[in-house]
């Protein structure tokens, strides 16, 4: 644990000079997901550590590879939590992956993904040129937003050293209440119940048993979360069945994958109809994010529809993510060669083409 | 006018060498005639005398010529021409930006979006709008809130200001504490590139795979493109209201409120401080019972269900009174709450009847610097022999320090601004940034190789090369050339 800037600085000037392809790890927890890619492994993890922590300013900073499950504690100490709820991936998530790879969690709809709690971040491009973009101040719109920009861009436009994060309070109260209802009826239910002005802070529906439960999570003050569950009813959950639950879909365990099967995962208009994924096990996000797991010989992998990613499984070679628009092909490699002229960090994880 | 006085400064500042022939001028001229309307292709000075600075209107330059398209093609069109013909190219919203954003060409076309203000679809399931660029911020509101739906960024020029502008500066609000800037309420983009290409950014889910060029995009100053259709997320309205004021005998104790507030774990709607010489100025001019006594003041917002409220009122009432409060009222009903806003709302005018002219500055420091700045502010401004009155968004640290001067004085216009760039850094001093939502424009170029290191300028510069190679879109404004940064470099080493 330590400041390791100026030997990842080194590294990437290194490999920028003979043009060696790079592999940015700290966690090693997202090889699943994206492309498979080859490359020298950079190592983050041991740059890792909190830089600064005031409660009273809703902000923290720290290094990549500091783990999430590490920050989640630390907040919960202050009674603070970070907004977009990461997965911890069995402890071992690091906060600058997260960033990287965009994971938000089970409250995305009402907290905002990554990229509404990212304040600011450390980045050393592909020129091996460490960088400051952002900060920690709630409100900056000097210059381009570098900052949000790496969220979701798998580390292929620079390895981020340290990331700035606005926080929230953490929640008085807490209750999971669970519906026997079908798929369809559930979906109904949680757009009528997203547009309330209710302490909801998720909505899951599962094909687990029989006709499949929908589970509605309460969070906040303690009279607006007792006044909803009123206002809802349901089945109440014990507490740590709950968290179970939570930590379980965040961690992507719900739906148990074989070797011979892909995870499809698509992410689209809540009120999208139910059919609009074949075979949906799972809807999260209030309707905007559905599960499908199919055997990989299924023709879905042949047919990548805009929304649609091939989440795990299946062959990690080939695209996993819709295409976009020639135009913007053609753009998003004019940024990748801005930041990364000899395409040497983390290249070919989200395209083929990137 | 929320501006400075009406003489020009430095109007060819963003002028960069034109290679255009008058042959080419008038080919341009010509096409743009045979594409749009007649009344759509502005030459006079006279007619384009509206058009020549937004909101900070020190800042005036006539453009060459003022195109206002009707429709999506048109857009496209035009900027197929101005990219054949390398001409530049400025778009413009309803003018109301802060920075000189909008300021247009000398030698390119001003690109007037308001014509394209129609509201294209409205989904109640999805709570999320469908609009083009030319509707204004709160006319979108007002189409919604029969569904009890509202659209979060409220800066202080809804009434006029359009989303499009919206997105280019990436605006905020009174109740961006809370709800997000433009950038956390848009989630779909369409845009034209310079070469004439439409876009999509941003989808119909929460995410897309890849780097994240919505948010990229948003705050860009129309440097890397021109939106032509937003997506918006809208909310639904909360079921109570709640604003009450307190009274502080200085501004460090109302400062020091704010801090223990936030860290208590409450986030308001809206969390707004005055200063003595603007409590004075605004109680002057409206009249709400504001204590003109009082060295500072915080009117907070609170909302959710009538429980949630309540929850929080004893805790906000409670941390106010700790700090050392002289005064707390309550609003009784919602009158009482629009009257305490109203002051709020009407500062900046009732400033304006203090004093001939203002400049309105945009830091943002963090929380716990308040007290400390705002002292500072004033040490300054009496160096400078000005006034500085505050009315700002004390909830996120985002100051609004406005200097008092009087342009028919000589010399004064400089010292404001003068002064103005001493707030700016003092800002990045404590850890800020010189623009917390109005973005750097023309305005705040001198203080951008402050903020940033020459690497980090060149990565934007790359960055806007990948959108718009020949630097046509808006140039001169927001990023600062290389001979801008090197002149900068050797006058500081100097």
């Amino acid at each position: 644990m330590g400041d390791l800037t100026q030997k990842l600085v080194a590294q990437i000037q290194h490999a920028y000079a003979t043009k060696t392809a790079l592999n940015i790890q700290a966690g090693n927890t997202k090889t699943s997901l994206g492309r498979h890619t080859s490359g020298e492994v950079i190592d983050v993890s041991e740059h890792a550590g909190v830089l600064s922590y005031n409660p009273t300013e809703l902000v923290i900073t720290a290094r990549a590879g500091t783990k999430i499950k590490h920050l989640t504690k630390l907040l919960a100490q202050t009674q603070q939590r970070l907004p977009f709820e990461p997965p911890s991936f069995g402890g071992e998530a690091t906060i600058g992956g997260t960033v990287a790879a965009n994971q938000s969690g089970p409250s995305r709809p009402w907290f905002g993904s990554v990229k509404d709690s990212l304040l600011g971040l450390g980045l050393i491009n592909g020129y091996g040129q460490a960088m400051q973009f952002g900060g920690q101040v709630m409100k900056n719109v000097a210059g381009f937003d570098v900052t949000r920009l790496q969220c979701g861009a798998m580390g292929g436009l620079g390895l981020i050293t340290e990331v700035s994060i606005k926080l929230l309070p953490a929640f008085k109260l807490s209750r999971t209440l669970t519906f026997e209802m079908t798929a369809q009826t559930a979906l109904d239910a949680m757009q009528h119940w997203s547009n309330l002005s209710l302490p909801i802070t998720a909505m899951c529906h599962c094909k687990n048993t029989g006709q499949g439960l929908l589970y509605v999570r309460l969070q906040g003050g303690t009279s607006g979360v007792e006044d909803a569950q009123a206002l809802l009813g349901g089945e109440l959950l014990l507490p740590e069945q709950a968290t179970i639950f939570w930590q379980a879909l965040n961690e992507g365990t719900l739906i148990p994958r074989q070797d011979h099967q892909t995870l499809w995962r698509w992410s689209g208009a809540s009120d999208a109809p139910i059919d609009r994924v074949p075979n949906t096990c799972m809807i999260n996000w209030a309707g905007a994010q559905r599960w499908a797991l199919e055997d990989t010989s299924n023709t879905l992998s042949q047919d990548l529809e805009q929304s649609i990613c091939q989440y795990q499984g299946g062959n990690r070679l080939g695209e996993v993510n819709a295409g976009v628009s020639a135009p913007q092909k053609a753009l998003q490699q004019r940024i990748k060669h801005a930041f990364d002229p000899h395409s040497i960090l983390n290249a070919g994880r989200v395209y083929s083409w990137m | 006018m929320p501006a400075l006085s009406s003489s020009p400064i430095n109007p060819t500042a963003s002028a960069s060498e034109s290679t255009m022939t008058t042959k080419n001028v008038a080919l341009l001229i010509h096409e743009l005639q045979q594409l749009l309307p007649v009344t759509s292709v502005i030459l006079s000075t006279e007619s384009q005398r509206p058009f020549e600075c937004d909101g900070l209107a020190v800042y005036q330059q006539l453009p060459l010529i003022t195109v206002i398209p009707e429709t999506v093609d048109h857009v496209q069109a035009i900027l197929r021409l101005c990219h054949l013909y390398q001409v530049p190219l400025v778009p413009r919203g309803a003018g109301t930006g802060l920075c000189a954003g909008a300021m247009p060409h000398a030698q390119g076309v001003l690109l007037v979006m308001t014509k394209l203000n129609n509201i294209l679809h409205i989904n109640p399931n999805t709570a999320t709008a469908t609009v083009q660029p030319g509707v204004r911020n709160l006319a979108l509101t007002e189409a919604v809130q029969d569904l009890g739906l509202y659209y979060a960024p409220d800066p202080s020029s809804q009434i006029a200001c359009t989303i499009g502008g919206n997105v280019a500066e990436n605006s905020g609000g009174v109740h961006c504490l809370k709800y997000g800037l433009t950038v956390n309420n848009v989630l779909q983009i369409k845009l034209i590139t310079i070469d004439g290409q439409l876009m999509t950014l941003g989808g119909e889910g929460l995410d897309e795979p890849g780097m994240d060029l919505l948010s990229l995009f948003i705050g860009s100053e129309g440097l890397l493109g021109v939106v032509v259709e937003v997506k918006v997320k809208l909310l639904p309205k909360a079921t109570r209201v709640q604003v009450l004021m307190a009274a502080y005998d200085s501004v460090t104790a109302a400062g020091d409120a704010v801090a223990a507030l936030i860290g208590q774990g409450i986030i308001p709607a809206g969390l707004e401080m005055m200063d003595h010489l603007a409590i004075n100025a605004a109680e002057e001019f409206v009249k709400v019972g504001y204590p003109i006594e009082a060295q500072a003041l915080l009117i907070c917002e609170l909302d959710g269900t009538d429980a949630q409220v309540e929850e929080q009122l004893a805790v906000v009432s409670e941390c106010f009174k700790e700090h050392g409060a002289t005064r707390i009222r309550i609003a009784k009903d919602s009158e009482e709450a629009q009257a305490l806003w109203q002051g709020r709302k009407a500062a900046f005018p009732a400033v304006g009847r203090i004093s001939p002219d203002y400049y309105c500055m945009d830091g943002t420091i963090p929380r716990g610097k308040v007290g400390y700045v705002l002292t500072r502010i004033q040490e300054l401004a009496q160096n400078y022999g000005l006034r500085v009155a505050n009315v700002f968004h004390a909830g996120d640290g985002n100051l609004h320090p406005l200097i008092l001067f009087d342009a028919s004085i000589d010399g004064q216009l400089e010292q404001a601004e003068l002064l103005g760039g001493d707030i700016l850094t003092l800002c990045v001093d404590v850890g800020g940034t010189i623009t917390g939502e109005h973005g750097v424009g023309l305005e705040k170029m001198p203080q951008m190789p402050y903020q940033f290191a020459d690497a980090e300028l060149a990565q934007f510069r790359r960055l806007k090369e990948a959108f718009d190679s020949d630097c046509l879109l808006n140039p001169g404004k927001g990023i600062p050339t290389l001979k801008y940064c090197q002149e900068y470099r050797s006058l500081q080493n100097g």
